[in-house]
């Protein structure tokens, strides 16, 4: 179990991957996190394909965290792809993002985001906005049971 | 039209009527010198007549006198009531001319002479049989000596009258030629001015066109400098928003690594050393927030607005929720009262009062009892909201500069704020059609104004009255008529 990524956080900046991952891990909040510095990187782990071949749908990470701006494929299309197919769209994905763009924002909810956070600028809001979100998903929310994830059912039917 | 081409229009008008009037004037006249020359040839049928009766009157005698027929004397009085008759209408045909009157008074006793000599034959003949009577007729042996008498006077008459009809002729012709002179003269005059007035139009058609399609061509450079102009908006805010976006990153991460540092390295460091990473920290700060103020003032500027009919209480609660930590800790006196509805953006309502009311709270912080007062007011028929604080104010003489972008009236060191606040507040009112202004003095507060769009501003109670008032009485007649 403990090599079960349990946070995927797609970042592109080093910097802020870096000050988001101390956030969570001060708080003890994740032991597996995977970084996909594009949206390319991140579609082919979510769908267990290119370099990520070797993982299975199986277990998908219990939360993404998501940048809107990447390089190749940006944000919103990493999340459309997420909630159009059965097998990832119950993941929650948290759009954590420097934009607080109207819309942006409207995009990123009419795709069926989970939540959305916009970055702040003081060190102290940052950690304390990544303690809450990870709290919040790893520990208070109840993640979907892996039924969630068969292609066969709908949800919220 | 011009002046002159109206007075050329009434030239050409005023000549047609000119010819009209000539026209009928010469017509007239040459319908009167027409009669004369009638009036002249009757006169000269009426003297060959007279002859001719008189020759008659000569014929039946004499036929009586050889024959002693009666049907020679019936031809005889014929002959002799036409010569009467003939002198009777002569002296009117010629009452116009003296000369033709005396010469009808002469003839007239040598007609009479002629017939009672003629009459005296018949009686003789009648009385006396045929030797008798050409015994009289030979004695008086007159007859040639009248007859050449009479002949010489008709013959003098007619001579007049031909006289007459040459001149009454020509006078006629002469007339004629007038009136021909007249009216070509006039159409040509009238032709003339119209073709002026023509050239005239043209030119005028020239020159209008001409306008026209200049003032179509800076028409067309206005919508097209207008678009331009509103590109060039859209792209210098998208630039700003980028711009702003993009130094948000490395402002965080100034910020992050100083706290990383200060978190791990803290205890390691000097008193001056975490000093001077408090000053990096709050530095960096300082120009987060300047951005994401900037970023916000770009974004009104592109968003779309959602106008509704709102309570402006509604957005002014919310904001006075938002502000509350702002005060916290803080005695302040909140005089809240009535507010209009109005045809607005609620959210950015919201903002504006989020930023007037923190406005409100920051300067009136030195004030021991700080008063801040919200409320409606009308100033020439428009309806105005108020803030009013009685804080630190500043003087008017530098209120030009309270709405421009990073422009500031106090000292950061005194209050800090980025200078963005209220540009963003009048970019939101101006964005809603309505204007701001503020009133202030140095140490007794300020007060800032303003009105949203006029026409939506309008109070709505006294249109709506009636119409419900005359809706009910509707109601009642259709009562009262079941």
């Amino acid at each position: 179990m403990s090599h079960e990524v349990e946070i995927l956080l797609v970042e592109d900046s080093a910097e802020d991957a870096e000050l988001t991952i101390r956030a969570l891990r001060r708080n003890n909040l994740a032991n597996e996190i995977h970084v996909s510095t594009d949206g390319v990187e991140a579609l082919d782990f979510l769908f267990c394909r290119g370099v990520h071949a070797d993982r299975t749908f199986t277990h998908p990470p219990r939360l993404v965290l998501l940048d809107l701006k990447l390089p190749k494929v940006d944000g919103l299309e990493v999340l459309r792809a997420i909630r159009a197919d059965e097998r990832t769209k119950a993941i929650p994905v948290v759009v954590l993002t420097l934009s607080k763009q109207h819309k942006d924002l409207v995009a990123g909810y009419n795709l069926g985001v989970s939540a959305y956070v916009q970055k702040p600028v003081d060190f102290e809001q940052f950690s304390e906005a990544v303690r809450q979100i990870g709290m919040f998903w790893m520990l208070i929310n109840q993640p979907p049971p892996s039924s969630a994830f068969t292609a066969s059912r709908t949800r919220g039917a | 039209m011009t002046s002159s081409s109206k007075a050329i229009a009434a030239c050409a008008l005023l000549m047609v009527v000119c010819i009209g009037a000539l026209s009928y004037w010469s017509e007239v006249r040459n319908d009167r010198d027409r009669g004369w020359v009638t009036r002249t040839l009757h006169v000269v049928e009426k003297l060959q007549a007279l002859r001719i009766d008189i020759t008659q009157c000569e014929t039946g005698q004499r036929g009586y006198m050889l024959t002693g027929q009666d049907r020679y004397l019936e031809l005889y009085r014929a002959g002799v009531d036409q010569v009467r008759q003939d002198m009777k209408e002569l002296p009117d045909l010629t009452a116009d001319n003296p000369r033709e009157r005396e010469a009808i008074k002469q003839l007239d006793p040598l007609i009479a002479s002629r017939l009672a000599e003629l009459n005296e034959g018949i009686l003789v003949r009648k009385e006396s049989g045929l030797l008798a009577g050409v015994e009289a007729v030979t004695r008086a042996n007159n007859g040639e000596r009248w007859m050449g008498q009479i002949a010489a006077q008709i013959g003098e008459m007619r001579d007049t009258e031909a006289g007459l009809l040459s001149s009454r002729l020509e006078t006629a012709a002469a007339s004629t030629r007038k009136i021909k002179v007249v009216i070509a003269l006039g159409n040509t005059l009238a032709i003339l001015i119209l073709l002026i007035k023509y050239f005239v139009i043209q030119r005028e058609i020239g020159k209008r066109n001409l306008a026209e399609a200049s003032l179509k061509l800076s028409n067309e450079q206005l919508v097209r400098r207008t678009a331009e102009l509103s590109e060039t908006n859209i792209e210098l805010e998208s630039f700003a928003y980028s711009v702003a976006h993009d130094l948000r990153a490395p402002l965080r991460h100034i910020a992050g690594y100083s706290g990383v540092v200060v978190q791990d390295y803290g205890p390691r460091l000097d008193a001056e050393g975490l000093r001077f990473l408090g000053k990096i920290t709050h530095s960096a700060k300082q120009m987060g927030r300047l951005v994401d103020d900037l970023l916000s003032l770009s974004q009104i500027g592109r968003q779309e607005l959602s106008f509704e009919d709102t309570p402006l209480v509604v957005p002014l609660s919310q904001a006075m929720e938002d502000v509350a930590p702002e005060w916290a800790g803080r005695k302040v006196e909140w005089q809240v009262g009535e507010l209009f509805r109005a045809e607005c953006d609620s959210g950015l309502l919201k903002q504006v009062f989020v930023n007037l009311l923190s406005n409100a709270v920051k300067y009136t912080r030195k004030q021991e009892h700080a008063v801040i007062e919200v409320g409606q007011t009308r100033q020439n028929g428009e309806r105005v909201v108020f803030v009013r604080d009685n804080g630190v104010g500043f003087e008017m003489q530098h209120a030009g500069k309270l709405f421009g972008v990073f422009q500031r009236l106090h000292k950061a060191l005194d209050f800090e704020g980025t200078g963005v606040g209220l540009a963003t507040v009048q970019r939101i009112i101006r964005r809603h059609g309505g204007r701001i202004w503020a009133e202030a003095e140095l140490g007794r507060g300020a007060t800032f104004f303003f009105t949203l769009s006029s026409p939506e501003n309008k109070p709505r109670e006294p249109a709506e009255v009636p119409l419900k008032e005359k809706k009910e009485k509707e109601e009642e007649m259709h009562v009262a008529r079941s």
